[in-house]
């Protein structure tokens, strides 16, 4: 957590990195030629606790290890992460500043409904492992046991069912885009609006809302208390036993979840192809390490490989999906 | 309820991991510190400890992070008493009484009071903890949204009685507040009134709010006194006078069970918490009480009746964490990565499966809850020093502290300009004789009042009969008018028998 | 109803609640610019008007009627009126614009220099002479916080010395 602590965690684990740091950093001249010469940042822009936080905290000393410098984890939480992103940005893009982020949906997100102070490019996502997905789920104690009755009772009376969402999010454009592929009234969703995941599942838990929409990772602790109905993704996620968004509506679109992961300053990839070069095959060897992955599994977080072409790519389709439902995005 | 053999095994697990028990009193040494400094939350102290812990067995890592737990969570009574500032929201209804009478001279006797509360509060709630952990489970996740605003509500109505002299004034103040609490993005994603400054988008950051209200403006409006206490001789550091207040708050067990019963149970309720629940008790001893009206000039009750509650909200927390494996707030989301660490995962198969752990946290508890009254004693004797500090030092260094708390909570200049704001407003009120208190307990339950009166409205469609399906609600609100009439109903009696007296004299 | 004595006007309460009025109205006018939905102003449009109307039962008192001499009794039944002497005020005035100053700069400035002559201000203005136990305490302090916090806090301090 802070920076002392954690380098000198850092220094239990890789004994030798902080003595190459301090051999090295006294040559700041030299810092050039031998990337990294000192302690890199790792801006997280999220509070402690969180799920970027975590996976920033779980990661770091083993890429550390391979970096041959100790890394330090910089919260700057606030704003839906757009507090974070603009410090992010304002490091120098020299390589000492690393981002541990959910780019979607919150860079799109910042930039269409925040006035962000800066746009997608200037964002390199070097590995983003952890997708998240849409999850239609209801409680155990409500009575609904397929997503085909909640789509023909909708489809009867949109306003028959409570929907438990986060507003600006994600779900909410899925729950939208499938009720426009199965002709259900959007206007007349009877919408229950909560303030982050955690309390919309609770809500969905306790048979407070009728069926709710949310991100389906964070429902593995309650599973005994949920019945998981609809996945918006292509391919069956986490071992739930539920039918997926495409075999429900063949032409549906849908756009994934959270995409956690790491990212640099686009203008470090162009202007110092090394130092990127560098980070990524650290990022790479790092994700794909055995150790890395038992460890990372058991806390429960994500290390694929996906690579930077594919995350790119994939956090751009959903800003492009984002951004035609702009209207969406703005309250409820 | 109770199993008696995963008990005992607990037991033979705390007995043979003797270094466990190793890591309490650091434990508590470093949350009472961290705790006490503004701005340095509890969660920032157990995430900062969080990553020593990956070298440690499951069960000393989880002895010590609660130790820390417990630790800070009486160290915020300590700014709260002496210097005013609390340094988190549930340590608010402590500034009440705790500062008043830290001014008049009985500093050591409020400081013996909040210790022997905050330990008398824990030790009950994980007694309770021990027999609800199982219901618990059932009934948190059906706290809905009309449950939680019924709660707000009765949380509101210590407006009425913060209000002082000028009613107006009092609701103004309150109002004020509130609004204060909806400012930023609302539940269903409108931005309002952030003036296009981003981190108004998370609101007024309340820690800081609270902190120019309560403490800064009084520091400024004491610019012109010599000393905290006028009178040289009431200045002492006294350890008899620590322990008489700490005898003290056993004559009130009536405030103390209450405050433990609103503790546990509204520190079960996941994002509600300490902070709502010290309000609450402190409401309800105070209007409960004989002497009400001389609550927030320095009655004792109500600084036990806050910590008493405050103190019980942690057992009512973990009960929410080990049944059902979600956080309630930031420190129990830490437990949980705590457990993540070492391949446990929380929930209701946690608890099925290891009652002996569940066991063994809840009885380590206790023992923390007894240690913290011996290293808890030795702290406040030492804290206490500060009422000797001369004003002229005192002021400018206390507000140079509460700046750097109110950096220290996100580490942006968003803390200490909101700090200063609320300093200038805070002294303009306090001059005008409006209750500062009102305006920080509507800041602090704007967001859970609109919040939940907007699901509500959203879930039944503006249909009133919707309450009847509620019957979780009904209950909470009979219980409200049960104990507002019980009490008008006392007072009632009260002032005729006052009214017989005098007449009979 | 008694003719005599002059209305005496509490500028400074009245300030305040020129405050506090302007900022509730322009929040409710800028909630009601973002969204005329119930979902938007379900409690902030009735408590914004709530709080005006508060306002305005309050504001007569900020008018009160100076009673001749020898009513002294009618007076004290209204709220205390402050009574600093206009130097009282200064010294609050002085700490108080240091104070935000101190608050809106410090991180432009750099902690250390900003804080540590804020407390050298604060320290004189609040009544110490001695210079060197002034300076000393000042210098002690700041770094004790720059360091103490510091090994805490997951962000760097700016600073501009230290």
């Amino acid at each position: 957590m802070t920076s002392k602590l954690n380098r000198r965690t850092m220094l239990k684990l890789s004994g030798g990195g902080i003595a190459a740091a301090a051999m090295a950093s006294p040559s700041i001249l030299s810092a050039q030629d031998a990337y990294p010469s000192r302690p890199i940042n790792v801006v997280v822009p999220f509070d402690t606790g969180g799920y970027n936080d975590r996976l920033a905290r779980a990661f770091a000393p083993f890429l550390s290890e391979r970096l041959g410098q100790p890394l330090n984890i910089i919260n700057r939480g606030g704003a839906g992460a757009l507090l974070g992103h603009t410090y992010f940005l304002q490091q120098p893009d020299d390589g000492y500043a690393l981002l541990c982020t959910s780019a979607a949906p919150y860079l799109p997100l910042n930039i269409l409904t925040q006035d962000a102070p800066f746009t997608i490019d200037q964002f390199h996502m070097v590995n983003l492992p952890s997708r998240d997905y849409t999850m239609l789920a209801t409680s155990t104690e409500s009575g609904i046991t397929s997503i085909d009755e909640v789509i023909s009772r909708l489809k009867e009376d949109a306003n028959s069912l409570s929907i438990g969402i986060q507003p600006a999010s994600a779900d909410l454009v899925n729950l939208m885009l499938m009720a426009d592929a199965l002709g259900i009234d959007r206007e007349a969703l009877r919408l229950v609006t909560f303030d982050g995941g955690g309390p919309t599942r609770n809500a969905a838990a306790g048979n407070v809302v009728d069926i709710a929409l949310v991100g389906g990772q964070g429902f593995l602790p309650l599973a005994d208390k949920i019945v998981p109905l609809l996945i918006f993704d292509d391919a069956p996620r986490d071992g739930w036993n539920s039918k997926l968004i495409t075999e429900v509506s063949a032409d549906a679109q849908f756009v994934s979840g959270s995409q956690r992961g790491w990212a640099v300053h686009s203008s470090l990839v162009e202007n110092s192809p090394e130092i990127y070069q560098t980070i990524l095959t650290a990022i790479e060897e790092t994700s794909k390490d055995p150790a890395v992955i038992t460890a990372l599994t058991n806390a429960q977080l994500a290390t694929d490989w996906f690579g930077p072409e594919v995350s790119n790519k994939s956090l751009r389709a959903t800003a492009a999906v984002m951004e035609q439902h702009i209207s969406l995005l703005q309250g409820t | 309820m109770i199993n008696f053999d995963a008990l005992g095994d607990a037991f033979t697990l705390l007995s043979t991991s003797w270094s466990a028990w190793v890591f309490v009193i650091p434990g508590l040494l470093v949350g009472l510190f961290f705790g006490s400094m503004p701005g340095i939350s509890i969660t920032m102290a157990m995430a900062i400890f969080l990553p020593m812990t990956l070298y440690m067995d499951f069960l000393p890592a989880i002895i010590f992070l609660t130790s820390i737990y417990t630790g800070a969570g009486f160290g915020g009574s300590v700014p709260a008493v002496l210097m005013n500032i609390p340094g988190t929201s549930s340590a608010v209804a402590t500034t009440f009484d705790g500062y008043p009478m830290s001014r008049q001279g009985r500093h050591n006797e409020a400081l013996g009071l909040a210790l022997s509360s905050s330990v008398i509060g824990t030790l009950s709630s994980y007694i309770l903890l021990m027999f609800i952990i199982e219901p618990v489970s059932g009934v948190v996740l059906k706290m809905g949204p009309l449950e939680l605003f019924v709660v707000a509500i009765w949380g509101l109505m210590l407006l009425g009685s913060l209000a002082g002299d000028s009613i107006p004034r009092g609701l103004l103040a309150g109002t004020f507040g509130l609004l204060l609490g909806t400012v930023g993005m609302n539940s269903a994603g409108y931005i309002r009134g952030t003036m296009g400054i981003p981190w108004l988008l998370d609101g007024v950051p309340t820690i800081p709010a609270m902190m120019g209200l309560l403490a800064a403006s009084q520091l400024l409006n004491l610019v012109n006194t010599r000393h905290l206490i006028e009178d040289e001789d009431l200045r002492k550091i006294s350890l008899k006078k620590i322990l008489n207040g700490f005898r003290e708050s056993f004559q009130f067990k009536t405030i103390i069970a209450r405050g433990a019963i609103i503790g546990v149970i509204i520190g079960s309720i996941p994002g509600v918490g300490s902070s709502i629940s010290n309000l609450l008790s402190y409401s309800e001893a105070k209007r409960n009480a004989p002497d009400g009206d001389t609550f927030g000039k320095g009655n004792p009750k109500g600084v036990i009746a806050a910590e008493s509650a405050n103190s019980s909200s942690e057992g009512g927390a973990m009960a929410t964490m080990l049944a059902l494996g979600i956080p309630g707030g930031g420190a129990t989301a830490i437990l949980l990565a705590a457990f993540a660490m070492h391949n446990i995962v929380g929930g209701p198969s946690f608890i099925a499966n290891n009652q002996d752990i569940v066991y063994a946290i809840i009885i380590s508890n206790f023992a923390q809850a007894l240690l913290l009254l011996v290293i808890g004693l030795g702290f406040v004797y030492f804290a206490s020093y500060i009422v000797r500090v001369p004003m002229r030092y005192l002021i400018p260094s206390v507000l140079v502290v509460a700046l750097f708390g109110s950096y220290a909570i996100d580490g942006t200049s968003s803390g200490p300009i909101t700090l200063a704001v609320f300093a200038v407003i805070g002294w303009a009120m306090v001059r005008y004789n409006y209750p500062v208190a009102a305006a920080v307990v509507g800041l602090i339950l704007g967001n859970l009042v609109e919040g939940n009166l907007l699901r509500t409205y959203q879930i039944s469609g503006g249909d009133p009969a919707y309450a009847l399906e509620r019957p979780g609600a009904l209950f909470i609100m009979a219980l409200m008018v049960i104990s507002f009439s019980l009490s008008a109903f006392s007072k009632m009696r009260r002032k005729r028998k006052e009214g017989a007296a005098m007449g009979a004299s | 109803m008694q003719k005599t004595g002059k209305i005496k006007v509490q500028w400074g309460h009245l300030a305040l609640l020129a405050v506090l009025g302007t900022a509730i109205l322009a929040y409710l006018l800028d909630a009601r610019a973002t969204s005329l939905r119930t979902n938007n102003l379900i409690l902030v449009q009735p408590m914004s008007i709530l709080a005006l109307i508060l306002l305005l039962m309050v504001l007569p008192q900020c008018f009160q009627r100076v009673p001749p001499a020898g009513a002294e009794e009618d007076h004290a039944a209204l709220p205390a009126t402050p009574k600093e002497t206009p130097i009282e005020l200064a010294k609050i005035g002085v700490v108080t614009g240091a104070f935000i100053l101190l608050a809106f700069f410090m991180e432009q400035i750099g902690f250390d220099i900003a804080v540590f002559s804020f407390l050298v201000l604060g320290i004189f203005v609040c009544g110490e002479r001695n210079w060197i136990a002034n300076i000393a305490f000042s210098a002690v302090f700041t770094a004790l916080l720059i360091y103490g916090y510091g090994a805490i806090i997951p962000f760097p301090f700016p600073l501009a010395v230290l």
